[in-house]
């Protein structure tokens, strides 16, 4: 069984077509990246597969589980950390995750709380309400969040959005870390960073999928030595 | 489990926002003792009694329900737009999980709200020399129940449906409707016409008439009131419920 496995998954918003008929499987443990510009269709199709938007045609398992049908059980073995920051902004740093671990009926919240406390270096501010952080710290928290549910499949939307170079690289670490524990879908429109992080990358344009592989691959395909060049091809040979 | 954690995470976004105190707690009170002095330099040859405690306390304690719709409002709306609720809708939580969640604080919050007002009125009418029954007081609390899940239920709508700039000002609006129309400041009874038909329909006038009947000791001669407030109250909560699930779906943003 395939982590994820998508069949002609179709999205539209009235007669905008936000993903467009996509086809994909995602091996168990891969770190699979999701690369395009924006609106390209990324967050649209993370929010298909994680239950918060259904889709318009097509279909989708998780973990073996239709993402329409059985969406209380891709629910427990999923989790998301969204583009935007989501934590409780009164509560600190450990309240935000214990609060998640009890929401997963996770046995001992504290000790779950106090493990991903070490894991991602957030001592220093665990006890300071989210609010009070930068934008950097609050979004390491938001991941945090994310990862003390020991989800077996994480979506990670532009996990790196508005960090500086030295919070992204950090965070980088962090992900490289989490590799093959879990299956993991990032989503991004930096070409380094699904160069860098990903076992295999698909770009999407437009809300299709133009070509799927490894970053050497996705290199030869579009016959470039570096990937940026094989980025821009692809997505001009597919007319953007 | 998930409903208690989502309970006490509401609960603490509340009270850690100083706000909530000033305003929940703090306004009646202080709106109490202002209205009471007012009340001291009214002669009494005026005949005028809508300020005396005994009839203020009932008002003032509704008056501050509706501001706690205001931050149930501010609250949702909050989660909304900060993608905090996003993450909670891809996981195990269900929408009784969150209703409740949202319900059961601003509910005990709402009641220690009455019973500081009213506590507070106690004091003030021992001090004035004005008899207030204890248990006629608990009794008002007790017609206020329909009305406090009305409020919050207020509050869930508007905070569901509009953004964050736009749920404070509509939750204004009702501020401004329940203390003008519901009779906290006048005697509706008394004004006749149109303006009295109005505050009749509007579920306020009742809350307030419901919890002052209880306080006079007449707690039967609220019962109407307090059928009208459920009324309300049903709907609302429908209502409130019905765009949480609605909102579940980020389809329909
Ligand atoms: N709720 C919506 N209603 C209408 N159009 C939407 C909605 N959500 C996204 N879109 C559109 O779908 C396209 C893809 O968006 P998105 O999936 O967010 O792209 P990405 O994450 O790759 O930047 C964009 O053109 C966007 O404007
Ligand atoms: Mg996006």
């Amino acid at each position: 069984m395939e982590a994820i496995a998508i069949k002609a998954l179709t999205k539209k918003y009235k007669d905008f077509t936000a993903v467009d008929a996509l086809d994909l499987t995602i091996g168990k443990g891969e770190l699979f990246g999701l690369l395009g510009v924006n609106g390209a269709g990324k967050t649209t199709t993370i929010k298909m597969l994680s239950c918060l938007s259904k889709p318009t045609s097509g279909k989708a398992e998780v973990m073996g589980f239709d993402i329409v049908e059985k969406s209380d059980e891709v629910k427990k073995v999923i989790s998301i950390s969204t583009q935007e920051t989501a934590v409780a902004p009164n509560l600190t740093v450990r309240e935000n995750l214990e609060f998640i671990a009890k929401v997963y009926g996770i046995e001992n919240p504290k000790a779950a709380a106090d493990k991903i406390i070490a894991e991602f270096s957030l001592q220093e501010k665990e006890n300071s309400r989210t609010k009070t952080l930068s934008g950097g710290w609050q979004r390491k928290v938001s991941i945090a969040m994310a990862l003390i549910t020991s989800p077996q499949v994480l979506f990670l939307d532009e996990p790196t959005l508005g960090l500086d170079v030295l919070a992204r690289r950090e965070l980088w670490k962090v992900i490289e870390q989490l590799k093959s524990k879990m299956t993991i879908i990032l989503t991004t429109h930096y070409l380094e960073e699904a160069e860098a992080l990903c076992d295999r990358i698909a770009i999407m344009t437009h809300g299709k999928l133009r070509a799927v592989g490894t970053a050497d691959e996705l290199m030869k395909l579009a016959g470039k030595d570096n990937f940026e060049d094989a980025f821009v091809e692809i997505a001009e040979r597919s007319g953007n | 489990m998930r409903i208690k954690a989502f309970a006490e995470r509401n609960i603490k976004e509340l009270l850690r926002d100083p706000l909530s105190y000033l305003f929940c707690l703090g306004f009646p009170v202080v709106m109490l003792v202002l209205m009471t002095i007012i009340n001291k330099s009214i002669p009494p040859q005026a005949g005028m009694t809508v300020f005396r405690i005994d009839n203020l306390c009932a008002g003032i304690t509704v008056f501050g329900l509706t501001f706690l719709m205001l931050f149930a409002a501010l609250l949702t709306s909050k989660d909304r737009t900060s993608s905090f609720l996003m993450r909670l809708y891809a996981s195990p939580m269900t929408a009784v999980d969150f209703i409740a969640g949202y319900y059961i604080p601003l509910i005990i919050l709402a009641v220690i709200q009455c019973v500081i007002t009213f506590g507070v009125s106690f004091v003030i009418a021992v001090i004035e020399g004005v008899s207030l029954n204890v248990g006629n007081i608990l009794l008002a609390i007790v017609t206020l129940i329909p009305s406090i899940i009305m409020f919050i239920g207020f509050g869930l709508f508007f905070g569901g449906m509009f953004s964050q700039n736009a749920a404070p000002g509509l939750c204004s609006a009702i501020i401004s409707a329940a203390s003008i129309l519901g009779g906290i400041w006048m005697d509706v009874d008394a004004i006749g016409g149109a303006i009295e038909t109005i505050c009749k329909v509007l579920p306020f006038y009742h809350s307030v008439n419901a919890a002052r009947c209880a306080v006079d000791g007449n707690v039967g001669d609220g019962v109407t009131s307090i059928l009208i407030v459920s009324a309300y109250m049903v709907v609302v909560t429908v209502l409130a419920i019905v765009v949480f699930r609605k909102n579940m779906s980020s389809d329909n943003k």
